[in-house]
């Protein structure tokens, strides 16, 4: 079947099985930032945002996408650069691989709350994993990332 | 999973027409838990046209559609506004936001998981669900239904009432299944006491409500006594998260510090 959506404001077209998840979608075709770490809706490295919403991209059939605008990191670069910098500067990450799915999930909580606590900071970032680096470092990078305008 | 067909309902009539046209014919919630089965399907039916995605209430209840979003439940005004804030608080915890902007409240209702924390959180309040073609059944009763319902859910029917309510979910890691999770509520003056992970689909405890309702005006001694009565009503079993010990252990607790808190 074929799946038609806004992919970063750019119009897609894309033969899909009904069965296809996103994340597969948008790998196959060339997206390799989505990143696929347990494909069971756990860990939250393949975040995107549907309609500015983080979801789990591997739990998205990309039939159900149809007309939907779908961001991805491309689409938010700036954003990713100013939480990159945070990050180095808390040294709050290491292999990097989950690094995608936090800049997608902390730039949606800074377009939802404006002066969030920590305790809504950490409710917000608890499905995206990190298995290099402690937790905590990431929270203060955030709170910097927060702060920028 | 395997799926021939990905079909858009164009409305719930056609929905449900198509659903009766195959036994693997399956309604698509948040597809969340579908995609876990290793089984084939002949066709998805996408509910998203349905226009069931809306919050609404009235002067006696709240009405949530069944394919709002665990996330919208959650942040709804009007859900925060019921039984400090306890509905709402009982979905909060449930995996990250990126996951319960996906999961929905009628998919969690319709697998009855018996970890759902949706479940137990709605089950000591007045909810009943509305289903296409029309028909309308108590949470509890949809609960104790033998047997698969071929019909769609479309709303979730809160009814208001004066009180608090209490949830806790009693889990080892932040983003791990409930050990066991327990829901209290005082609602226009009744006690009421739902316990699920036991690991089993939410239950009330009956005997338990009962006696604290009969106590004109219950004390420490009384809440522990129910409490006590409510492990011992529900069954509890091990399995690779816990032992049923510990679960009935946790669940007295948490049943009794449910009541203190309602009560204040």
């Amino acid at each position: 079947m074929k799946v038609s959506f806004y992919l970063n404001d750019v119009l897609v077209s894309y033969d899909v099985k009904p069965h296809e998840y996103l994340a597969a979608t948008l790998r196959r075709n060339g997206v390799k930032s989505i990143k696929v770490g347990c494909n069971e809706s756990s860990c939250g490295s393949c975040t995107l945002l549907i309609e500015n919403k983080p979801v789990m991209s591997c739990s998205v059939l990309t039939a159900s996408v149809e007309g939907k605008h779908i961001t991805t990191v491309e689409g938010i670069q700036e954003e990713a650069a100013k939480l990159s910098r945070c990050f180095s500067n808390e040294g709050a990450d290491q292999c990097g691989f989950c690094n995608v799915g936090y800049a997608l999930v902390c730039y949606a909580l800074k377009k939802e709350y404006k002066n969030p606590t920590d305790e809504e900071i950490i409710n917000y970032i608890v499905g995206n994993l990190c298995r290099c680096s402690g937790l905590y470092s990431q929270l203060k990078a955030i709170k910097a990332y927060l702060k920028e305008e | 999973m395997k799926v021939n067909e990905y079909y858009r309902a164009s409305s719930l009539e056609d929905a449900y027409s198509k659903l009766q046209q195959s036994p693997k014919n399956v309604l698509l919630g948040g597809g969340l838990w579908l995609k876990k089965t290793a089984q084939s399907y002949d066709a998805l039916i996408d509910l998203s046209c349905c226009e069931l995605d809306k919050i609404s209430e009235t002067k006696e209840e709240v009405i949530v559609g069944s394919m709002v979003t665990q996330r919208d439940f959650e942040n709804s005004p009007v859900v925060k506004s019921l039984f400090s804030d306890a509905l709402a608080y009982s979905v909060r915890e449930i995996m990250g936001v990126n996951f319960r902007n996906l999961a929905t409240i009628g998919g969690s209702i319709m697998g009855r998981y018996p970890f759902s924390d949706v479940i137990a959180g709605l089950l000591p309040y007045d909810v009943s669900l509305e289903f296409y073609p029309k028909e309308t059944m108590s949470l509890e009763d949809y609960l104790n239904f033998k047997g698969k319902k071929n019909s769609i859910l479309v709303a979730v029917h809160i009814k208001k009432g004066s009180g608090k309510g209490y949830y806790k979910k009693a889990k080892t890691t932040a983003l791990d299944f409930p050990i066991v999770n327990i829901a209290v509520s005082k609602v226009n003056n009744e006690y009421r006491i739902a316990v699920g992970a036991r690991p089993m689909v939410g239950a009330l405890a009956k005997e338990a409500m009962k006696y604290i309702n009969s106590v004109s005006s219950p004390k420490k001694e009384d809440f522990e006594k129910a409490a006590e009565l409510a492990v011992k009503e529900l069954q509890f079993l091990d399995n690779k998260d816990s032992s049923a010990e510990y679960r009935y252990d946790l669940a007295k607790v948490y049943v009794r510090r449910g009541l203190e808190e309602v009560s204040k």
